[in-house]
């Protein structure tokens, strides 16, 4: 073929200064979009344009996580603290399953500190069968931005109670996650002692805003439906 | 409508292309460089390979370089051009410990998206400002270099066969970089002798310039945001 030495198209495009415009700055507009609201949102849980949260891309990010071992860990197992136990009840009322996920299932957890122990007994009030109330016993540090997280899953399960202890294996918050699969409106009235802090209304582990030390009535002020 | 098709490809691809893989050696790889004591050489010939074939900033840079390119001689010149950046940092920049961060080595790749964009649609001609392409295509090759440099020494290499693993890794790349490229070159060469060429030259060079921008912006706010630099 002789057309290896004529080339059949120039060696670089003849292109209008309008046009060339229109690419270049389309293209810096389009990037800067999909950058600020697809990617800042989905990767890196930032989100300027509040357009990821709009079309839910910033669903996709979670930290890193690192699971570690809840069977098998060591340590004293005679311990001293320095500071004093304390004792709480928590009553947490949910609606039955036609509450929706707002109303009939909610987290509740408290800080800890690496090593320090609570004695634990909860009981779900109301339920019917005993599959009606799903559980899952977990922890996990609360990591800053693009940090990682680690986790420990203590127990997922169903059933209308649980007792026992538990030390926690790093600073961070450990508890329940509470669904009400049942048709009727439950407490789960949640006994603990020991040493521990309780997470203040609204922050990550208490994002249901539970007042503890009060009737069920009153320990869900943020959730008003659920006392009809 | 056309641009319509475009924003959505661009999209797609943004969503298939976590930046935490983009040009990266992850995973088992990783764990592979760092248990190596000695000299080792196919296996970093071959992550070397695969290094260049699944990086694909660095293809859509030699899709921008070859666009218009015709002749084996001229395509031949600028990838040795290229590779003779790309193996002078690689290997000086693991061997004298020196590098900067990756994320903002990968930002300027992705410019360099947009520079060769840029330049096929004659937009520095058009403003009066022309760089001797081949400056330029060595000049982003010790670019590529020092990044992969950068990620390779964030696996901490052992000194152990540090030469030869390197000299290794980097003929991987450019054997990675031909079998790319040859494949690049084929669909390119048929795609010329077709009538559409002419249409979608532009199209397909401002989507280059795009995933250029997309590329850098990724890497710009992984660079603020990641924390790992």
């Amino acid at each position: 073929m002789s057309e290896h030495d004529q080339p059949i198209a120039p060696v670089q495009l003849k292109v209008s200064g309008k046009t060339l415009a229109l690419i270049t700055g389309g293209g810096l507009v389009a990037g800067a979009l999909i950058v600020l609201g697809a990617i800042m949102p989905a990767e890196y849980n930032v989100d300027p344009l509040g357009l990821g949260k709009l079309s839910g891309i910033a669903r996709l990010w979670a930290p890193e996580e690192k699971t570690v071992d809840t069977n098998t860990a060591g340590g004293p197992l005679a311990r001293e603290y320095e500071t004093a136990p304390r004792t709480d009840v928590i009553e947490i009322p949910l609606t039955d399953f036609l509450g929706g996920a707002k109303g009939s299932e909610l987290e509740y957890k408290v800080a800890m500190k690496q090593g320090a122990t609570l004695i634990y007994e909860w009981e779900a009030v109301g339920a019917a069968k005993p599959d009606d109330i799903g559980f899952d016993f977990h922890g996990h540090t609360t990591p800053e931005p693009g940090q990682e997280m680690t986790v420990a899953s203590y127990k997922a399960s169903r059933g209308l109670s649980q007792k026992g202890s538990l030390t926690a294996p790093f600073d961070g918050i450990q508890g329940w996650q509470f669904s009400n699969f049942g048709d009727a409106p439950v407490v789960i009235r949640v006994k603990l002692t020991g040493f521990y802090e309780l997470v203040p209304s609204g922050q990550e582990g208490n994002l249901a805003g539970i007042v503890a030390n009060v009737p069920a009535a009153q320990a869900r002020p943020d959730f008003q439906s659920n006392q009809r | 409508m056309r641009s319509h098709h475009i924003l959505l490809a661009l999209f797609a691809f943004s969503l298939i292309a976590p930046p935490v893989f983009a040009h990266a050696i992850g995973g088992s790889d990783a764990q592979f460089v760092r248990n190596t004591v000695g000299a080792d050489p196919f296996p970093f010939l071959y992550l070397g390979a695969k290094h260049m074939v699944t990086g694909y900033d660095h293809l859509l840079f030699l899709l921008g370089v070859i666009f218009f390119l015709y002749r084996l001689k001229d395509v031949l010149l600028y990838v040795t051009l290229f590779s003779l950046g790309h193996s002078t940092t690689l290997i000086l920049g693991v061997l004298f410990d020196f590098g900067v961060s990756a994320h903002l080595v990968d930002m300027v790749i992705g410019l360099s998206v947009s520079y060769k964009a840029f330049e096929n649609l004659g937009g520095f001609r058009k403003i009066g400002f022309e760089i001797d392409n081949r400056l330029a295509v060595g000049g982003f090759g010790l670019v590529h270099g020092l990044g992969l440099a950068t990620k390779l020494q964030d696996l901490g290499l052992n000194p152990d066969g540090l030469l030869p693993n390197l000299i290794a890794f980097n003929i991987g790349v450019e054997i990675g970089q031909l079998i790319a490229l040859s494949l690049i070159l084929v669909v390119m060469t048929l795609w010329r002798t077709t009538r559409s060429f002419g249409r979608f030259a532009i199209a397909a060079n401002a989507l280059l310039f795009l995933a250029g921008i997309v590329l850098a912006g990724e890497q710009l706010a992984g660079y603020f945001l990641a924390g790992d630099a």
